[in-house]
């Protein structure tokens, strides 16, 4: 055990009993029912399959793999205000339809080139000023949607995607280190010792 | 049943009462107890155990509902506490919620609190620079307010006295205008906040930058392990309480070592409705107080009482504490209760890059950052102004993420990613004059679920704070060019006043009766037993972040207290 997970697991005894995982699993294993918007099966299944778009099974675990789509929805649903969730809304009947007109299918019958090149068009046709990127140093999502439904409802699930995922357990403890208990602070730090994942 | 209630009586009295359990009312409770006072302390809200009642503190990312995002409902439902930067899914157990302790804004005012055992000593930013006489001297030579009736001298032994026991890291930095004092080992400035301060020095007269003074147990001593504190793990989540007892809080060091004292009588969920005077003793014999839960009133006796509900709340309460003696509010004879409240100004910050030192970084976290101190107004008036303004100071850089496009490239993204180039930022914090249109008062009909009427709060800036904001924008971006740094960019916000979690005064020190509510110890000039050593007795506000005095002007006049009451003055 290094020095991090004996003081973690210090911590835990010390804090005793309160310290035990909430048993609300936020990465969910099943979907979760929403409080605040009307999904349906459809809609639940486009969305998923827009999280696996975005982070697909590789040599590492997919969106689904890790239930991000569950926690996507969560987020917009407990998160989003009113006026961002019936934006969110407006914009993922707009993006049904154009996949309809275009494709004559529905999003998740397409093939993954398919799917990749409609999330790319998009992407590439407006980009908000600030991209995808969640703010400086923590990850959060922008709560604040663009005007244009159609753009609302995909960056939405885009940041919500990247969020779900970069807080993953998964990811801070395999992909990446998340650090919680650094026990130092070291300055004049070579560059050429740090570990960029 | 005449006997039961003399026992009931006897069970009420205590030597001493203590009002508040945050940062100040913990230290009353420690120097009381600590003397053989049996004190009862008195907290509005509920108990929260060092450790045992911090629930979200070993929490990873992941163990969070929304992995530490609130939900829309709560912010929606929250405007006040959520324009606080600390308030978050880790930490919201710990903020007041703006619909139960409601309040009237005459003006914009964001009202933070923090209604628990340890208050928000759990929540602070745990910055701790003493003042010194450029502070204490300011309203008599600036001439506004009234004079303080205490110097730098006073206090400087009770500044040493409660540093040695809550632990504050820092360094000697030998500047006047910031004294040194009993310092832990101070954490280490990064390349580019030495850089900053090296060209400071270089080219500018009594302009610093040093690592900011904290409440961090950089290296702990036997006191603070006698505490059951230990170092601090760089952890960076003080705002969930802290399992090591990293950084100082009520809960973590005064209450518990209060509670050791076997001194200690705790009653949360007490709200104080008053202070009793007695008109025949000519002086006070105790608190009513109203059980939030029961609803029922009850009174509680002692010798002497401590006042240390946090600033507004201990205007809140001298106010509603009126008898045939005080019918304005107590020991308001000079009329001047729950006015020249004051405040820092917050509503400035500055922003750049730095395009050298690029081979290095930091590794870890620091809990602190650097600071610089005053430099404008300090040894005489310079500018159109009055006082003047400290300055937070940090250098960062941070690996960048991409996060465009789809697939495999962009699951590359969100792992790989070069180091940016070196950020820094930098944030006002300018002393507001006390002006007696800035004020508090009761609503003469609303009262809240126990009875208390509510507060009305009259705070706003002035078209100093307004000269002295320009002047940090012009300085510091005059400073931020010569040192080379790139694309400054300035912003102004329009915060309210109190979101600065540093509102001062109303109950005033000072030499004259006339023209002040406390003395130099912190009595109250009509009524000898009862201390005010909380952010209401604060004259002026300087421009340091406030709490370390706190501790030390309450430390002394708890001391005063005890030698008074054997004495048998009070």
């Amino acid at each position: 055990m290094d020095r991090r997970t004996v003081l973690k697991n210090l911590a835990l005894v010390i804090g005793g009993a309160v310290l035990l995982p909430s048993c609300l699993h936020p990465d969910g294993t099943t979907y979760i029912k929403l409080k605040h918007i009307d999904i349906d099966a459809d809609q639940e299944k486009t969305i998923a399959d827009m999280c696996e778009t975005f982070i697909p099974k590789t040599n590492t675990p997919g969106a689904k793999e890790l239930n991000l789509p569950a926690f996507v929805l969560k987020m917009i649903d407990d998160c989003y205000g009113k006026k961002d969730q019936e934006a969110f809304l407006a914009g993922m009947a707009k993006f049904t339809e154009m996949v309809k007109t275009k494709y004559n299918s529905s999003f998740s019958d397409l093939s993954v080139k398919d799917r990749e090149a409609i999330l790319t068009g998009i992407e590439n046709s407006a980009k908000p000023k600030e991209g995808a990127k969640a703010t400086a140093r923590r990850p959060r999502p922008q709560k604040h949607l663009e005007a244009d439904p159609q753009m609302a409802f995909y960056w939405a699930v885009k940041q919500q995607t990247i969020y779900a995922y970069t807080t993953s357990q998964y990811f801070m403890t395999k992909l990446v280190f998340y650090d919680m208990i650094p026990g130092r602070y070291n300055v004049h730090y070579p560059v050429s010792k740090l570990k960029l994942a | 049943m005449a006997n039961l209630n003399i026992d009931s009586v006897k069970t009420r009295t205590f030597d001493a009462i203590v009002i508040g359990s945050g940062i100040s009312g913990g230290w009353a409770a420690k120097e009381l107890t600590g003397h053989g006072l049996k004190t009862l302390v008195l907290e509005r809200g509920r108990d929260v155990k060092h450790i045992k009642d911090y629930p979200t503190t070993n929490k990873f990312p992941w163990e969070f509902e929304h992995h530490g995002q609130l939900p829309a409902a709560v912010t929606e439902a929250n405007p006040i506490a959520s324009r606080c930067y600390a308030f978050g899914e880790d930490s919201a157990h710990f903020f007041v919620k703006d619909k139960e302790h409601p309040y009237i804004q005459d003006k914009p005012f964001d009202w933070i609190r923090g209604y628990q055992v340890g208050g928000k000593s759990l929540l602070w930013a745990r910055q701790t620079q003493r003042w010194s006489d450029f502070d204490f001297e300011g309203p008599a030579r600036d001439g506004f307010a009234v004079d303080w009736p205490i110097r730098y001298k006073d206090i400087a032994p009770w500044y040493s006295y409660v540093e040695k026991f809550a632990g504050i890291a820092g360094n000697k930095d030998g500047i006047p205008e910031l004294p040194d004092g009993e310092f832990l080992p101070g954490y280490p400035l990064n390349d580019v906040e030495v850089y900053f301060s090296e060209h400071l020095k270089k080219n500018y007269k009594n302009r610093h930058v040093i690592s900011a003074r904290c409440a961090h147990l950089s290296k702990p001593n036997q006191i603070h392990i006698d505490q059951g504190r230990t170092q601090c793990q760089n952890r960076d989540l003080c705002q969930r309480g802290c399992p090591f007892g990293g950084y100082f809080s009520s809960n973590a060091s005064t209450m518990p070592w209060a509670e050791k004292s076997g001194n200690m009588t705790l009653r949360p969920f007490s709200v104080v409705e008053s202070i009793i005077y007695d008109d025949k003793l000519g002086k006070a014999t105790g608190v009513r107080v109203v059980d939030t839960k029961t609803k029922e009133t009850i009174e509680y006796y002692a010798k002497i009482i401590f006042v240390n509900a946090a600033a507004i709340n201990t205007n809140l309460v001298l106010l509603n504490s009126t008898s045939a003696r005080f019918p304005n509010g107590f020991g308001n004879d000079s009329g001047v209760l729950g006015k020249y409240i004051a405040f820092h100004n917050y509503s400035a910050h500055i922003g750049a890059e730095y395009d050298g030192l690029k081979e290095w970084t930091v590794d870890g976290r620091s809990p602190t950052g650097g600071y610089i101190p005053r430099f404008r107004n300090v040894y005489k008036q310079e500018t159109n102004f009055l006082r003047g303004y400290a300055c937070g100071f940090s250098a960062y850089r941070y690996q960048q993420h991409k996060y465009d496009g789809v697939g495999s490239s962009l699951k590359e993204g969100l792992v790989k990613g070069d180091l940016s180039p070196w950020y820094v930022g930098s944030h006002m914090m300018g002393e507001t004059i006390p002006k007696e249109s800035n004020h508090v008062s009761l609503d003469s009909k609303l009262k809240d679920e126990w009875g208390v009427p509510l507060l009305r709060i009259n705070i706003d800036y002035d078209d100093n704070d307004e000269k002295m904001k320009k002047d940090y924008i012009e300085q510091l971006t005059e400073m931020f060019t010569s040192a080379g740094f790139k694309n400054i960019q300035p912003s102004t916000n329009h915060q309210a006043p109190g979101l600065d979690i540093h509102e001062m005064g109303g109950a005033r020190m000072g030499k004259d009766p006339k023209t002040s509510i406390l003395n130099e110890w912190n009595q109250v000039h009509a009524c000898k037993n009862v201390f005010v050593t909380d952010g209401a007795c604060m004259t002026s506000t300087s421009c340091q972040n406030p709490s370390l005095t706190y501790m030390a002007i309450t430390a002394r006049a708890a001391d005063h207290a005890v030698s008074e009451l054997k004495k048998g003055n009070v």
